[in-house]
């Protein structure tokens, strides 16, 4: 009886407020208890090969597009003039094939004119990119991405820095 | 032995329950599928490495150096891809048998065993998934190369939870040991222990769902005095009593049979098939090895495992949509057909009744349809192509054949539901439409999809090298 006039006044009864407590302690604990097994899973150092790699002297690569397969990226030389493009699919990281054209072609994308030695697809899902990684069929959400190329003080290698993304008109002059 | 086998099985099974043409025992099939999948997945763990330098030369040695190692391998690969099957298959006598509903005579917990049901059948997938990676080959690389990056179309947070599986920004060690564990202790352990529960309830419930039927025929009956029979409590935890002594007038000697021997043979003999047939499928057919993973080298095509193709095929479209919210709905949707479907006859009758054949029937060729227009469309009339000055990509991930598919589904729902004004039958159309979707994008991904993700006709060769111009 007790017990159901503290109830009609809205304060729990006894029974109520101790399950309420167990399973707040319980639930509390298991948040607590499972937050270190959740953090210890989100790397904090990353034991992978290094993300600004040395190309080596930019006199050796050809004119033309020169596919570095261990980078997954396409290095464009015209001339004295270098720019990287990575060959990552935007849409589910595949790597993209580049097709050249038998004859380059003066191609304006999005009121970006440049000279095109081909085009890039990709085996996955059937995305293809203009010479300069503009997306314009199938699924890729996304150009692809261009990367910051820099000549080492050192040794006057080419560097290309893979977590940093340029423009697509971003283009070293050696 | 005996002792235990008593008290798995109820002390009488009905009749109806027992017919090989009801349910085709495919859970037990499913089941029994897994035990094989436990116990050579156990002796593969002895002889394989998780090691980037040397899974891939372990799964060599399986093939070529270990004695038997070949076999071992092929029958857990058969009996994976088995297990995929027989679980959609299994999915597809429930929900075509009505097996889900409460029923009247007895609320029980069947429209909750269902979600049970689902969770399982998305471990099995995850399950098969994971050990996708563990050969270390091309195939396993890519496939989940394209599986993982689909995780990160979800928005906000799709890239965390990608580098969350990987365990750094490349596929890479951390990714191996991670999938591996996933594959050999957490999933496993888990799927073990809600197929537990998945049958412990079918017990509780009174057996299979078409024993609603007899319950209904005992309701008319005249009542017969109810047996001395004892309450039940686990542990104190649980209270109440199960079905069978609520409701002793169900089975009697004229609609069942005592469990053992009838029901244990009839196990075993599910069980000596299964275990037969992957053996003999594991003789006829290898397990292939592609070439060891080259991060640097995408084979053309290349392809998820075959009951993810449909899915790569709406991927193909937009990942957002293919990737994420089509599983997403459909997952959704699937837990939640109990709770829509809430008609509470027919139960354990395939189909339910004639109207419902008929629109079973009408759902199925829909289903042809809605993706023959979906994948034509999309091979017909790239939008991305023909729209190609619209750059958002917003625009894209909304107007596409994935939503076009996805709304003539929600669309064909509802007409149904409104000519036949039955919800059971609208959700029979339904998913009869989803199966033939489901296989027959399957087989577009699987056999008409070629390099570069181009379309091919069964009868056209694929180009020896991918086309250049």
């Amino acid at each position: 009886m007790k017990n159901n006039e503290t109830e009609s006044r809205g304060a729990p009864s006894r029974r109520t407020f101790l399950q309420r407590l167990t399973s707040g302690v319980i639930g509390l604990g298991a948040v607590l208890g499972s937050w270190p097994m959740f953090r210890a899973l989100v790397p904090n150092v990353l034991y992978e090969p290094p993300k600004r790699v040395r190309l080596g002297s930019p006199g050796t690569f050809q004119n033309g597009m020169t596919y570095l397969e261990e980078h997954r990226v396409f290095l464009l030389r015209d001339g004295n003039s270098y720019s990287a493009v990575s060959g990552v699919c935007s849409h589910l990281g595949c790597t993209v094939k580049f097709a050249p054209f038998e004859q380059s072609r003066q191609l304006t994308v999005r009121d970006h004119e440049f000279e095109a030695l081909g085009e890039f697809h990709c085996p996955c899902h059937g995305s293809k990119f203009h010479g300069d990684g503009t997306n314009y069929s199938g699924p890729a959400p996304r150009p692809l991405q261009w990367h910051h190329l820099e000549v080492s003080p050192k040794d006057g290698s080419l560097v290309v820095d893979l977590a940093l993304g340029v423009e697509r008109d971003f283009k070293l002059v050696v | 032995m005996s002792n235990f086998l008593l008290h798995w099985f109820p002390n009488r099974v009905s009749l109806k329950g027992m017919a090989w043409g009801y349910s085709f025992y495919l859970g037990t099939i499913s089941a029994v599928l897994f035990l094989i999948l436990t116990v050579t997945g156990i002796i593969l763990m002895f002889l394989y490495v998780p090691s980037v330098e040397r899974a891939y030369w372990g799964i060599k040695d399986l093939d070529f150096a270990i004695s038997f190692g070949w076999l071992l391998r092929r029958v857990h690969r058969v009996a994976a891809h088995l297990m995929v099957a027989v679980v959609f298959l299994h999915m597809f006598r429930v929900f075509l048998t009505g097996a889900y509903k409460a029923g009247e005579v007895v609320k029980s917990a069947r429209p909750f065993n269902w979600v049970l049901g689902v969770i399982l059948l998305v471990l099995t997938l995850l399950l098969s998934f994971t050990g996708y990676l563990l050969p270390w080959d091309q195939l396993a690389f890519w496939a989940i190369t394209v599986g993982t990056s689909i995780a990160a179309a979800i928005p906000l947070v799709g890239e965390e939870i990608r580098q969350f599986l990987l365990g750094g920004t490349v596929i890479g060690q951390p990714t191996l040991i991670r999938f591996y564990v996933l594959h050999c202790v957490f999933l496993p352990v888990l799927l073990t222990g809600i197929a537990v529960w998945h049958m412990w309830r079918i017990r509780k419930d009174g057996g299979l769902a078409i024993t609603e039927e007899l319950r209904v025929e005992a309701r008319s009956r005249e009542p017969a005095p109810p047996r001395s029979s004892k309450t039940y409590s686990v542990l104190g935890i649980a209270t109440g009593t199960t079905v069978q002594v609520s409701d002793p007038t169900t089975l009697d000697d004229t609609n069942s049979a005592p469990s053992t021997p009838f029901m244990t043979v009839r196990l075993l003999l599910v069980t000596l098939a299964t275990v037969a047939f992957c053996v003999i499928l594991s003789l006829i057919f290898s397990a292939p090895l592609e070439e060891a993973a080259n991060p640097e080298v995408t084979p053309n095509p290349a392809k998820a495992p075959w009951y993810f193709l449909g899915l790569q095929e709406l991927v193909g479209y937009s990942a957002l949509v293919g990737g994420v919210v089509v599983p997403g709905v459909v997952i959704l949707g699937l837990g939640l057909i109990p709770f829509l479907d809430t008609e509470q006859d027919g139960i354990g009758r395939w189909f339910t009744n004639a109207s419902g054949k008929n629109w079973g029937i009408i759902g199925a060729v829909f289903g042809v349809a809605s993706s023959s227009l979906c994948v034509a469309s999309a091979v017909l009339f790239p939008l991305r192509d023909i729209l190609s000055g619209i750059e958002s990509q917003l625009f894209f991930d909304v107007f596409n054949p994935a939503t076009l598919l996805l709304l003539l589904f929600v669309g064909f729902y509802f007409l149904v539901l409104r000519v036949s004004g039955s919800k059971r039958v609208a959700a029979i159309a339904t998913f009869c439409g989803f199966i033939t979707a489901f296989v027959l994008m399957t087989y577009i991904g699987t056999a008409l999809r070629g390099p570069n993700w181009d379309f091919y006709w069964p009868w056209q060769a694929w180009p020896e090298h991918p086309i250049t111009f």
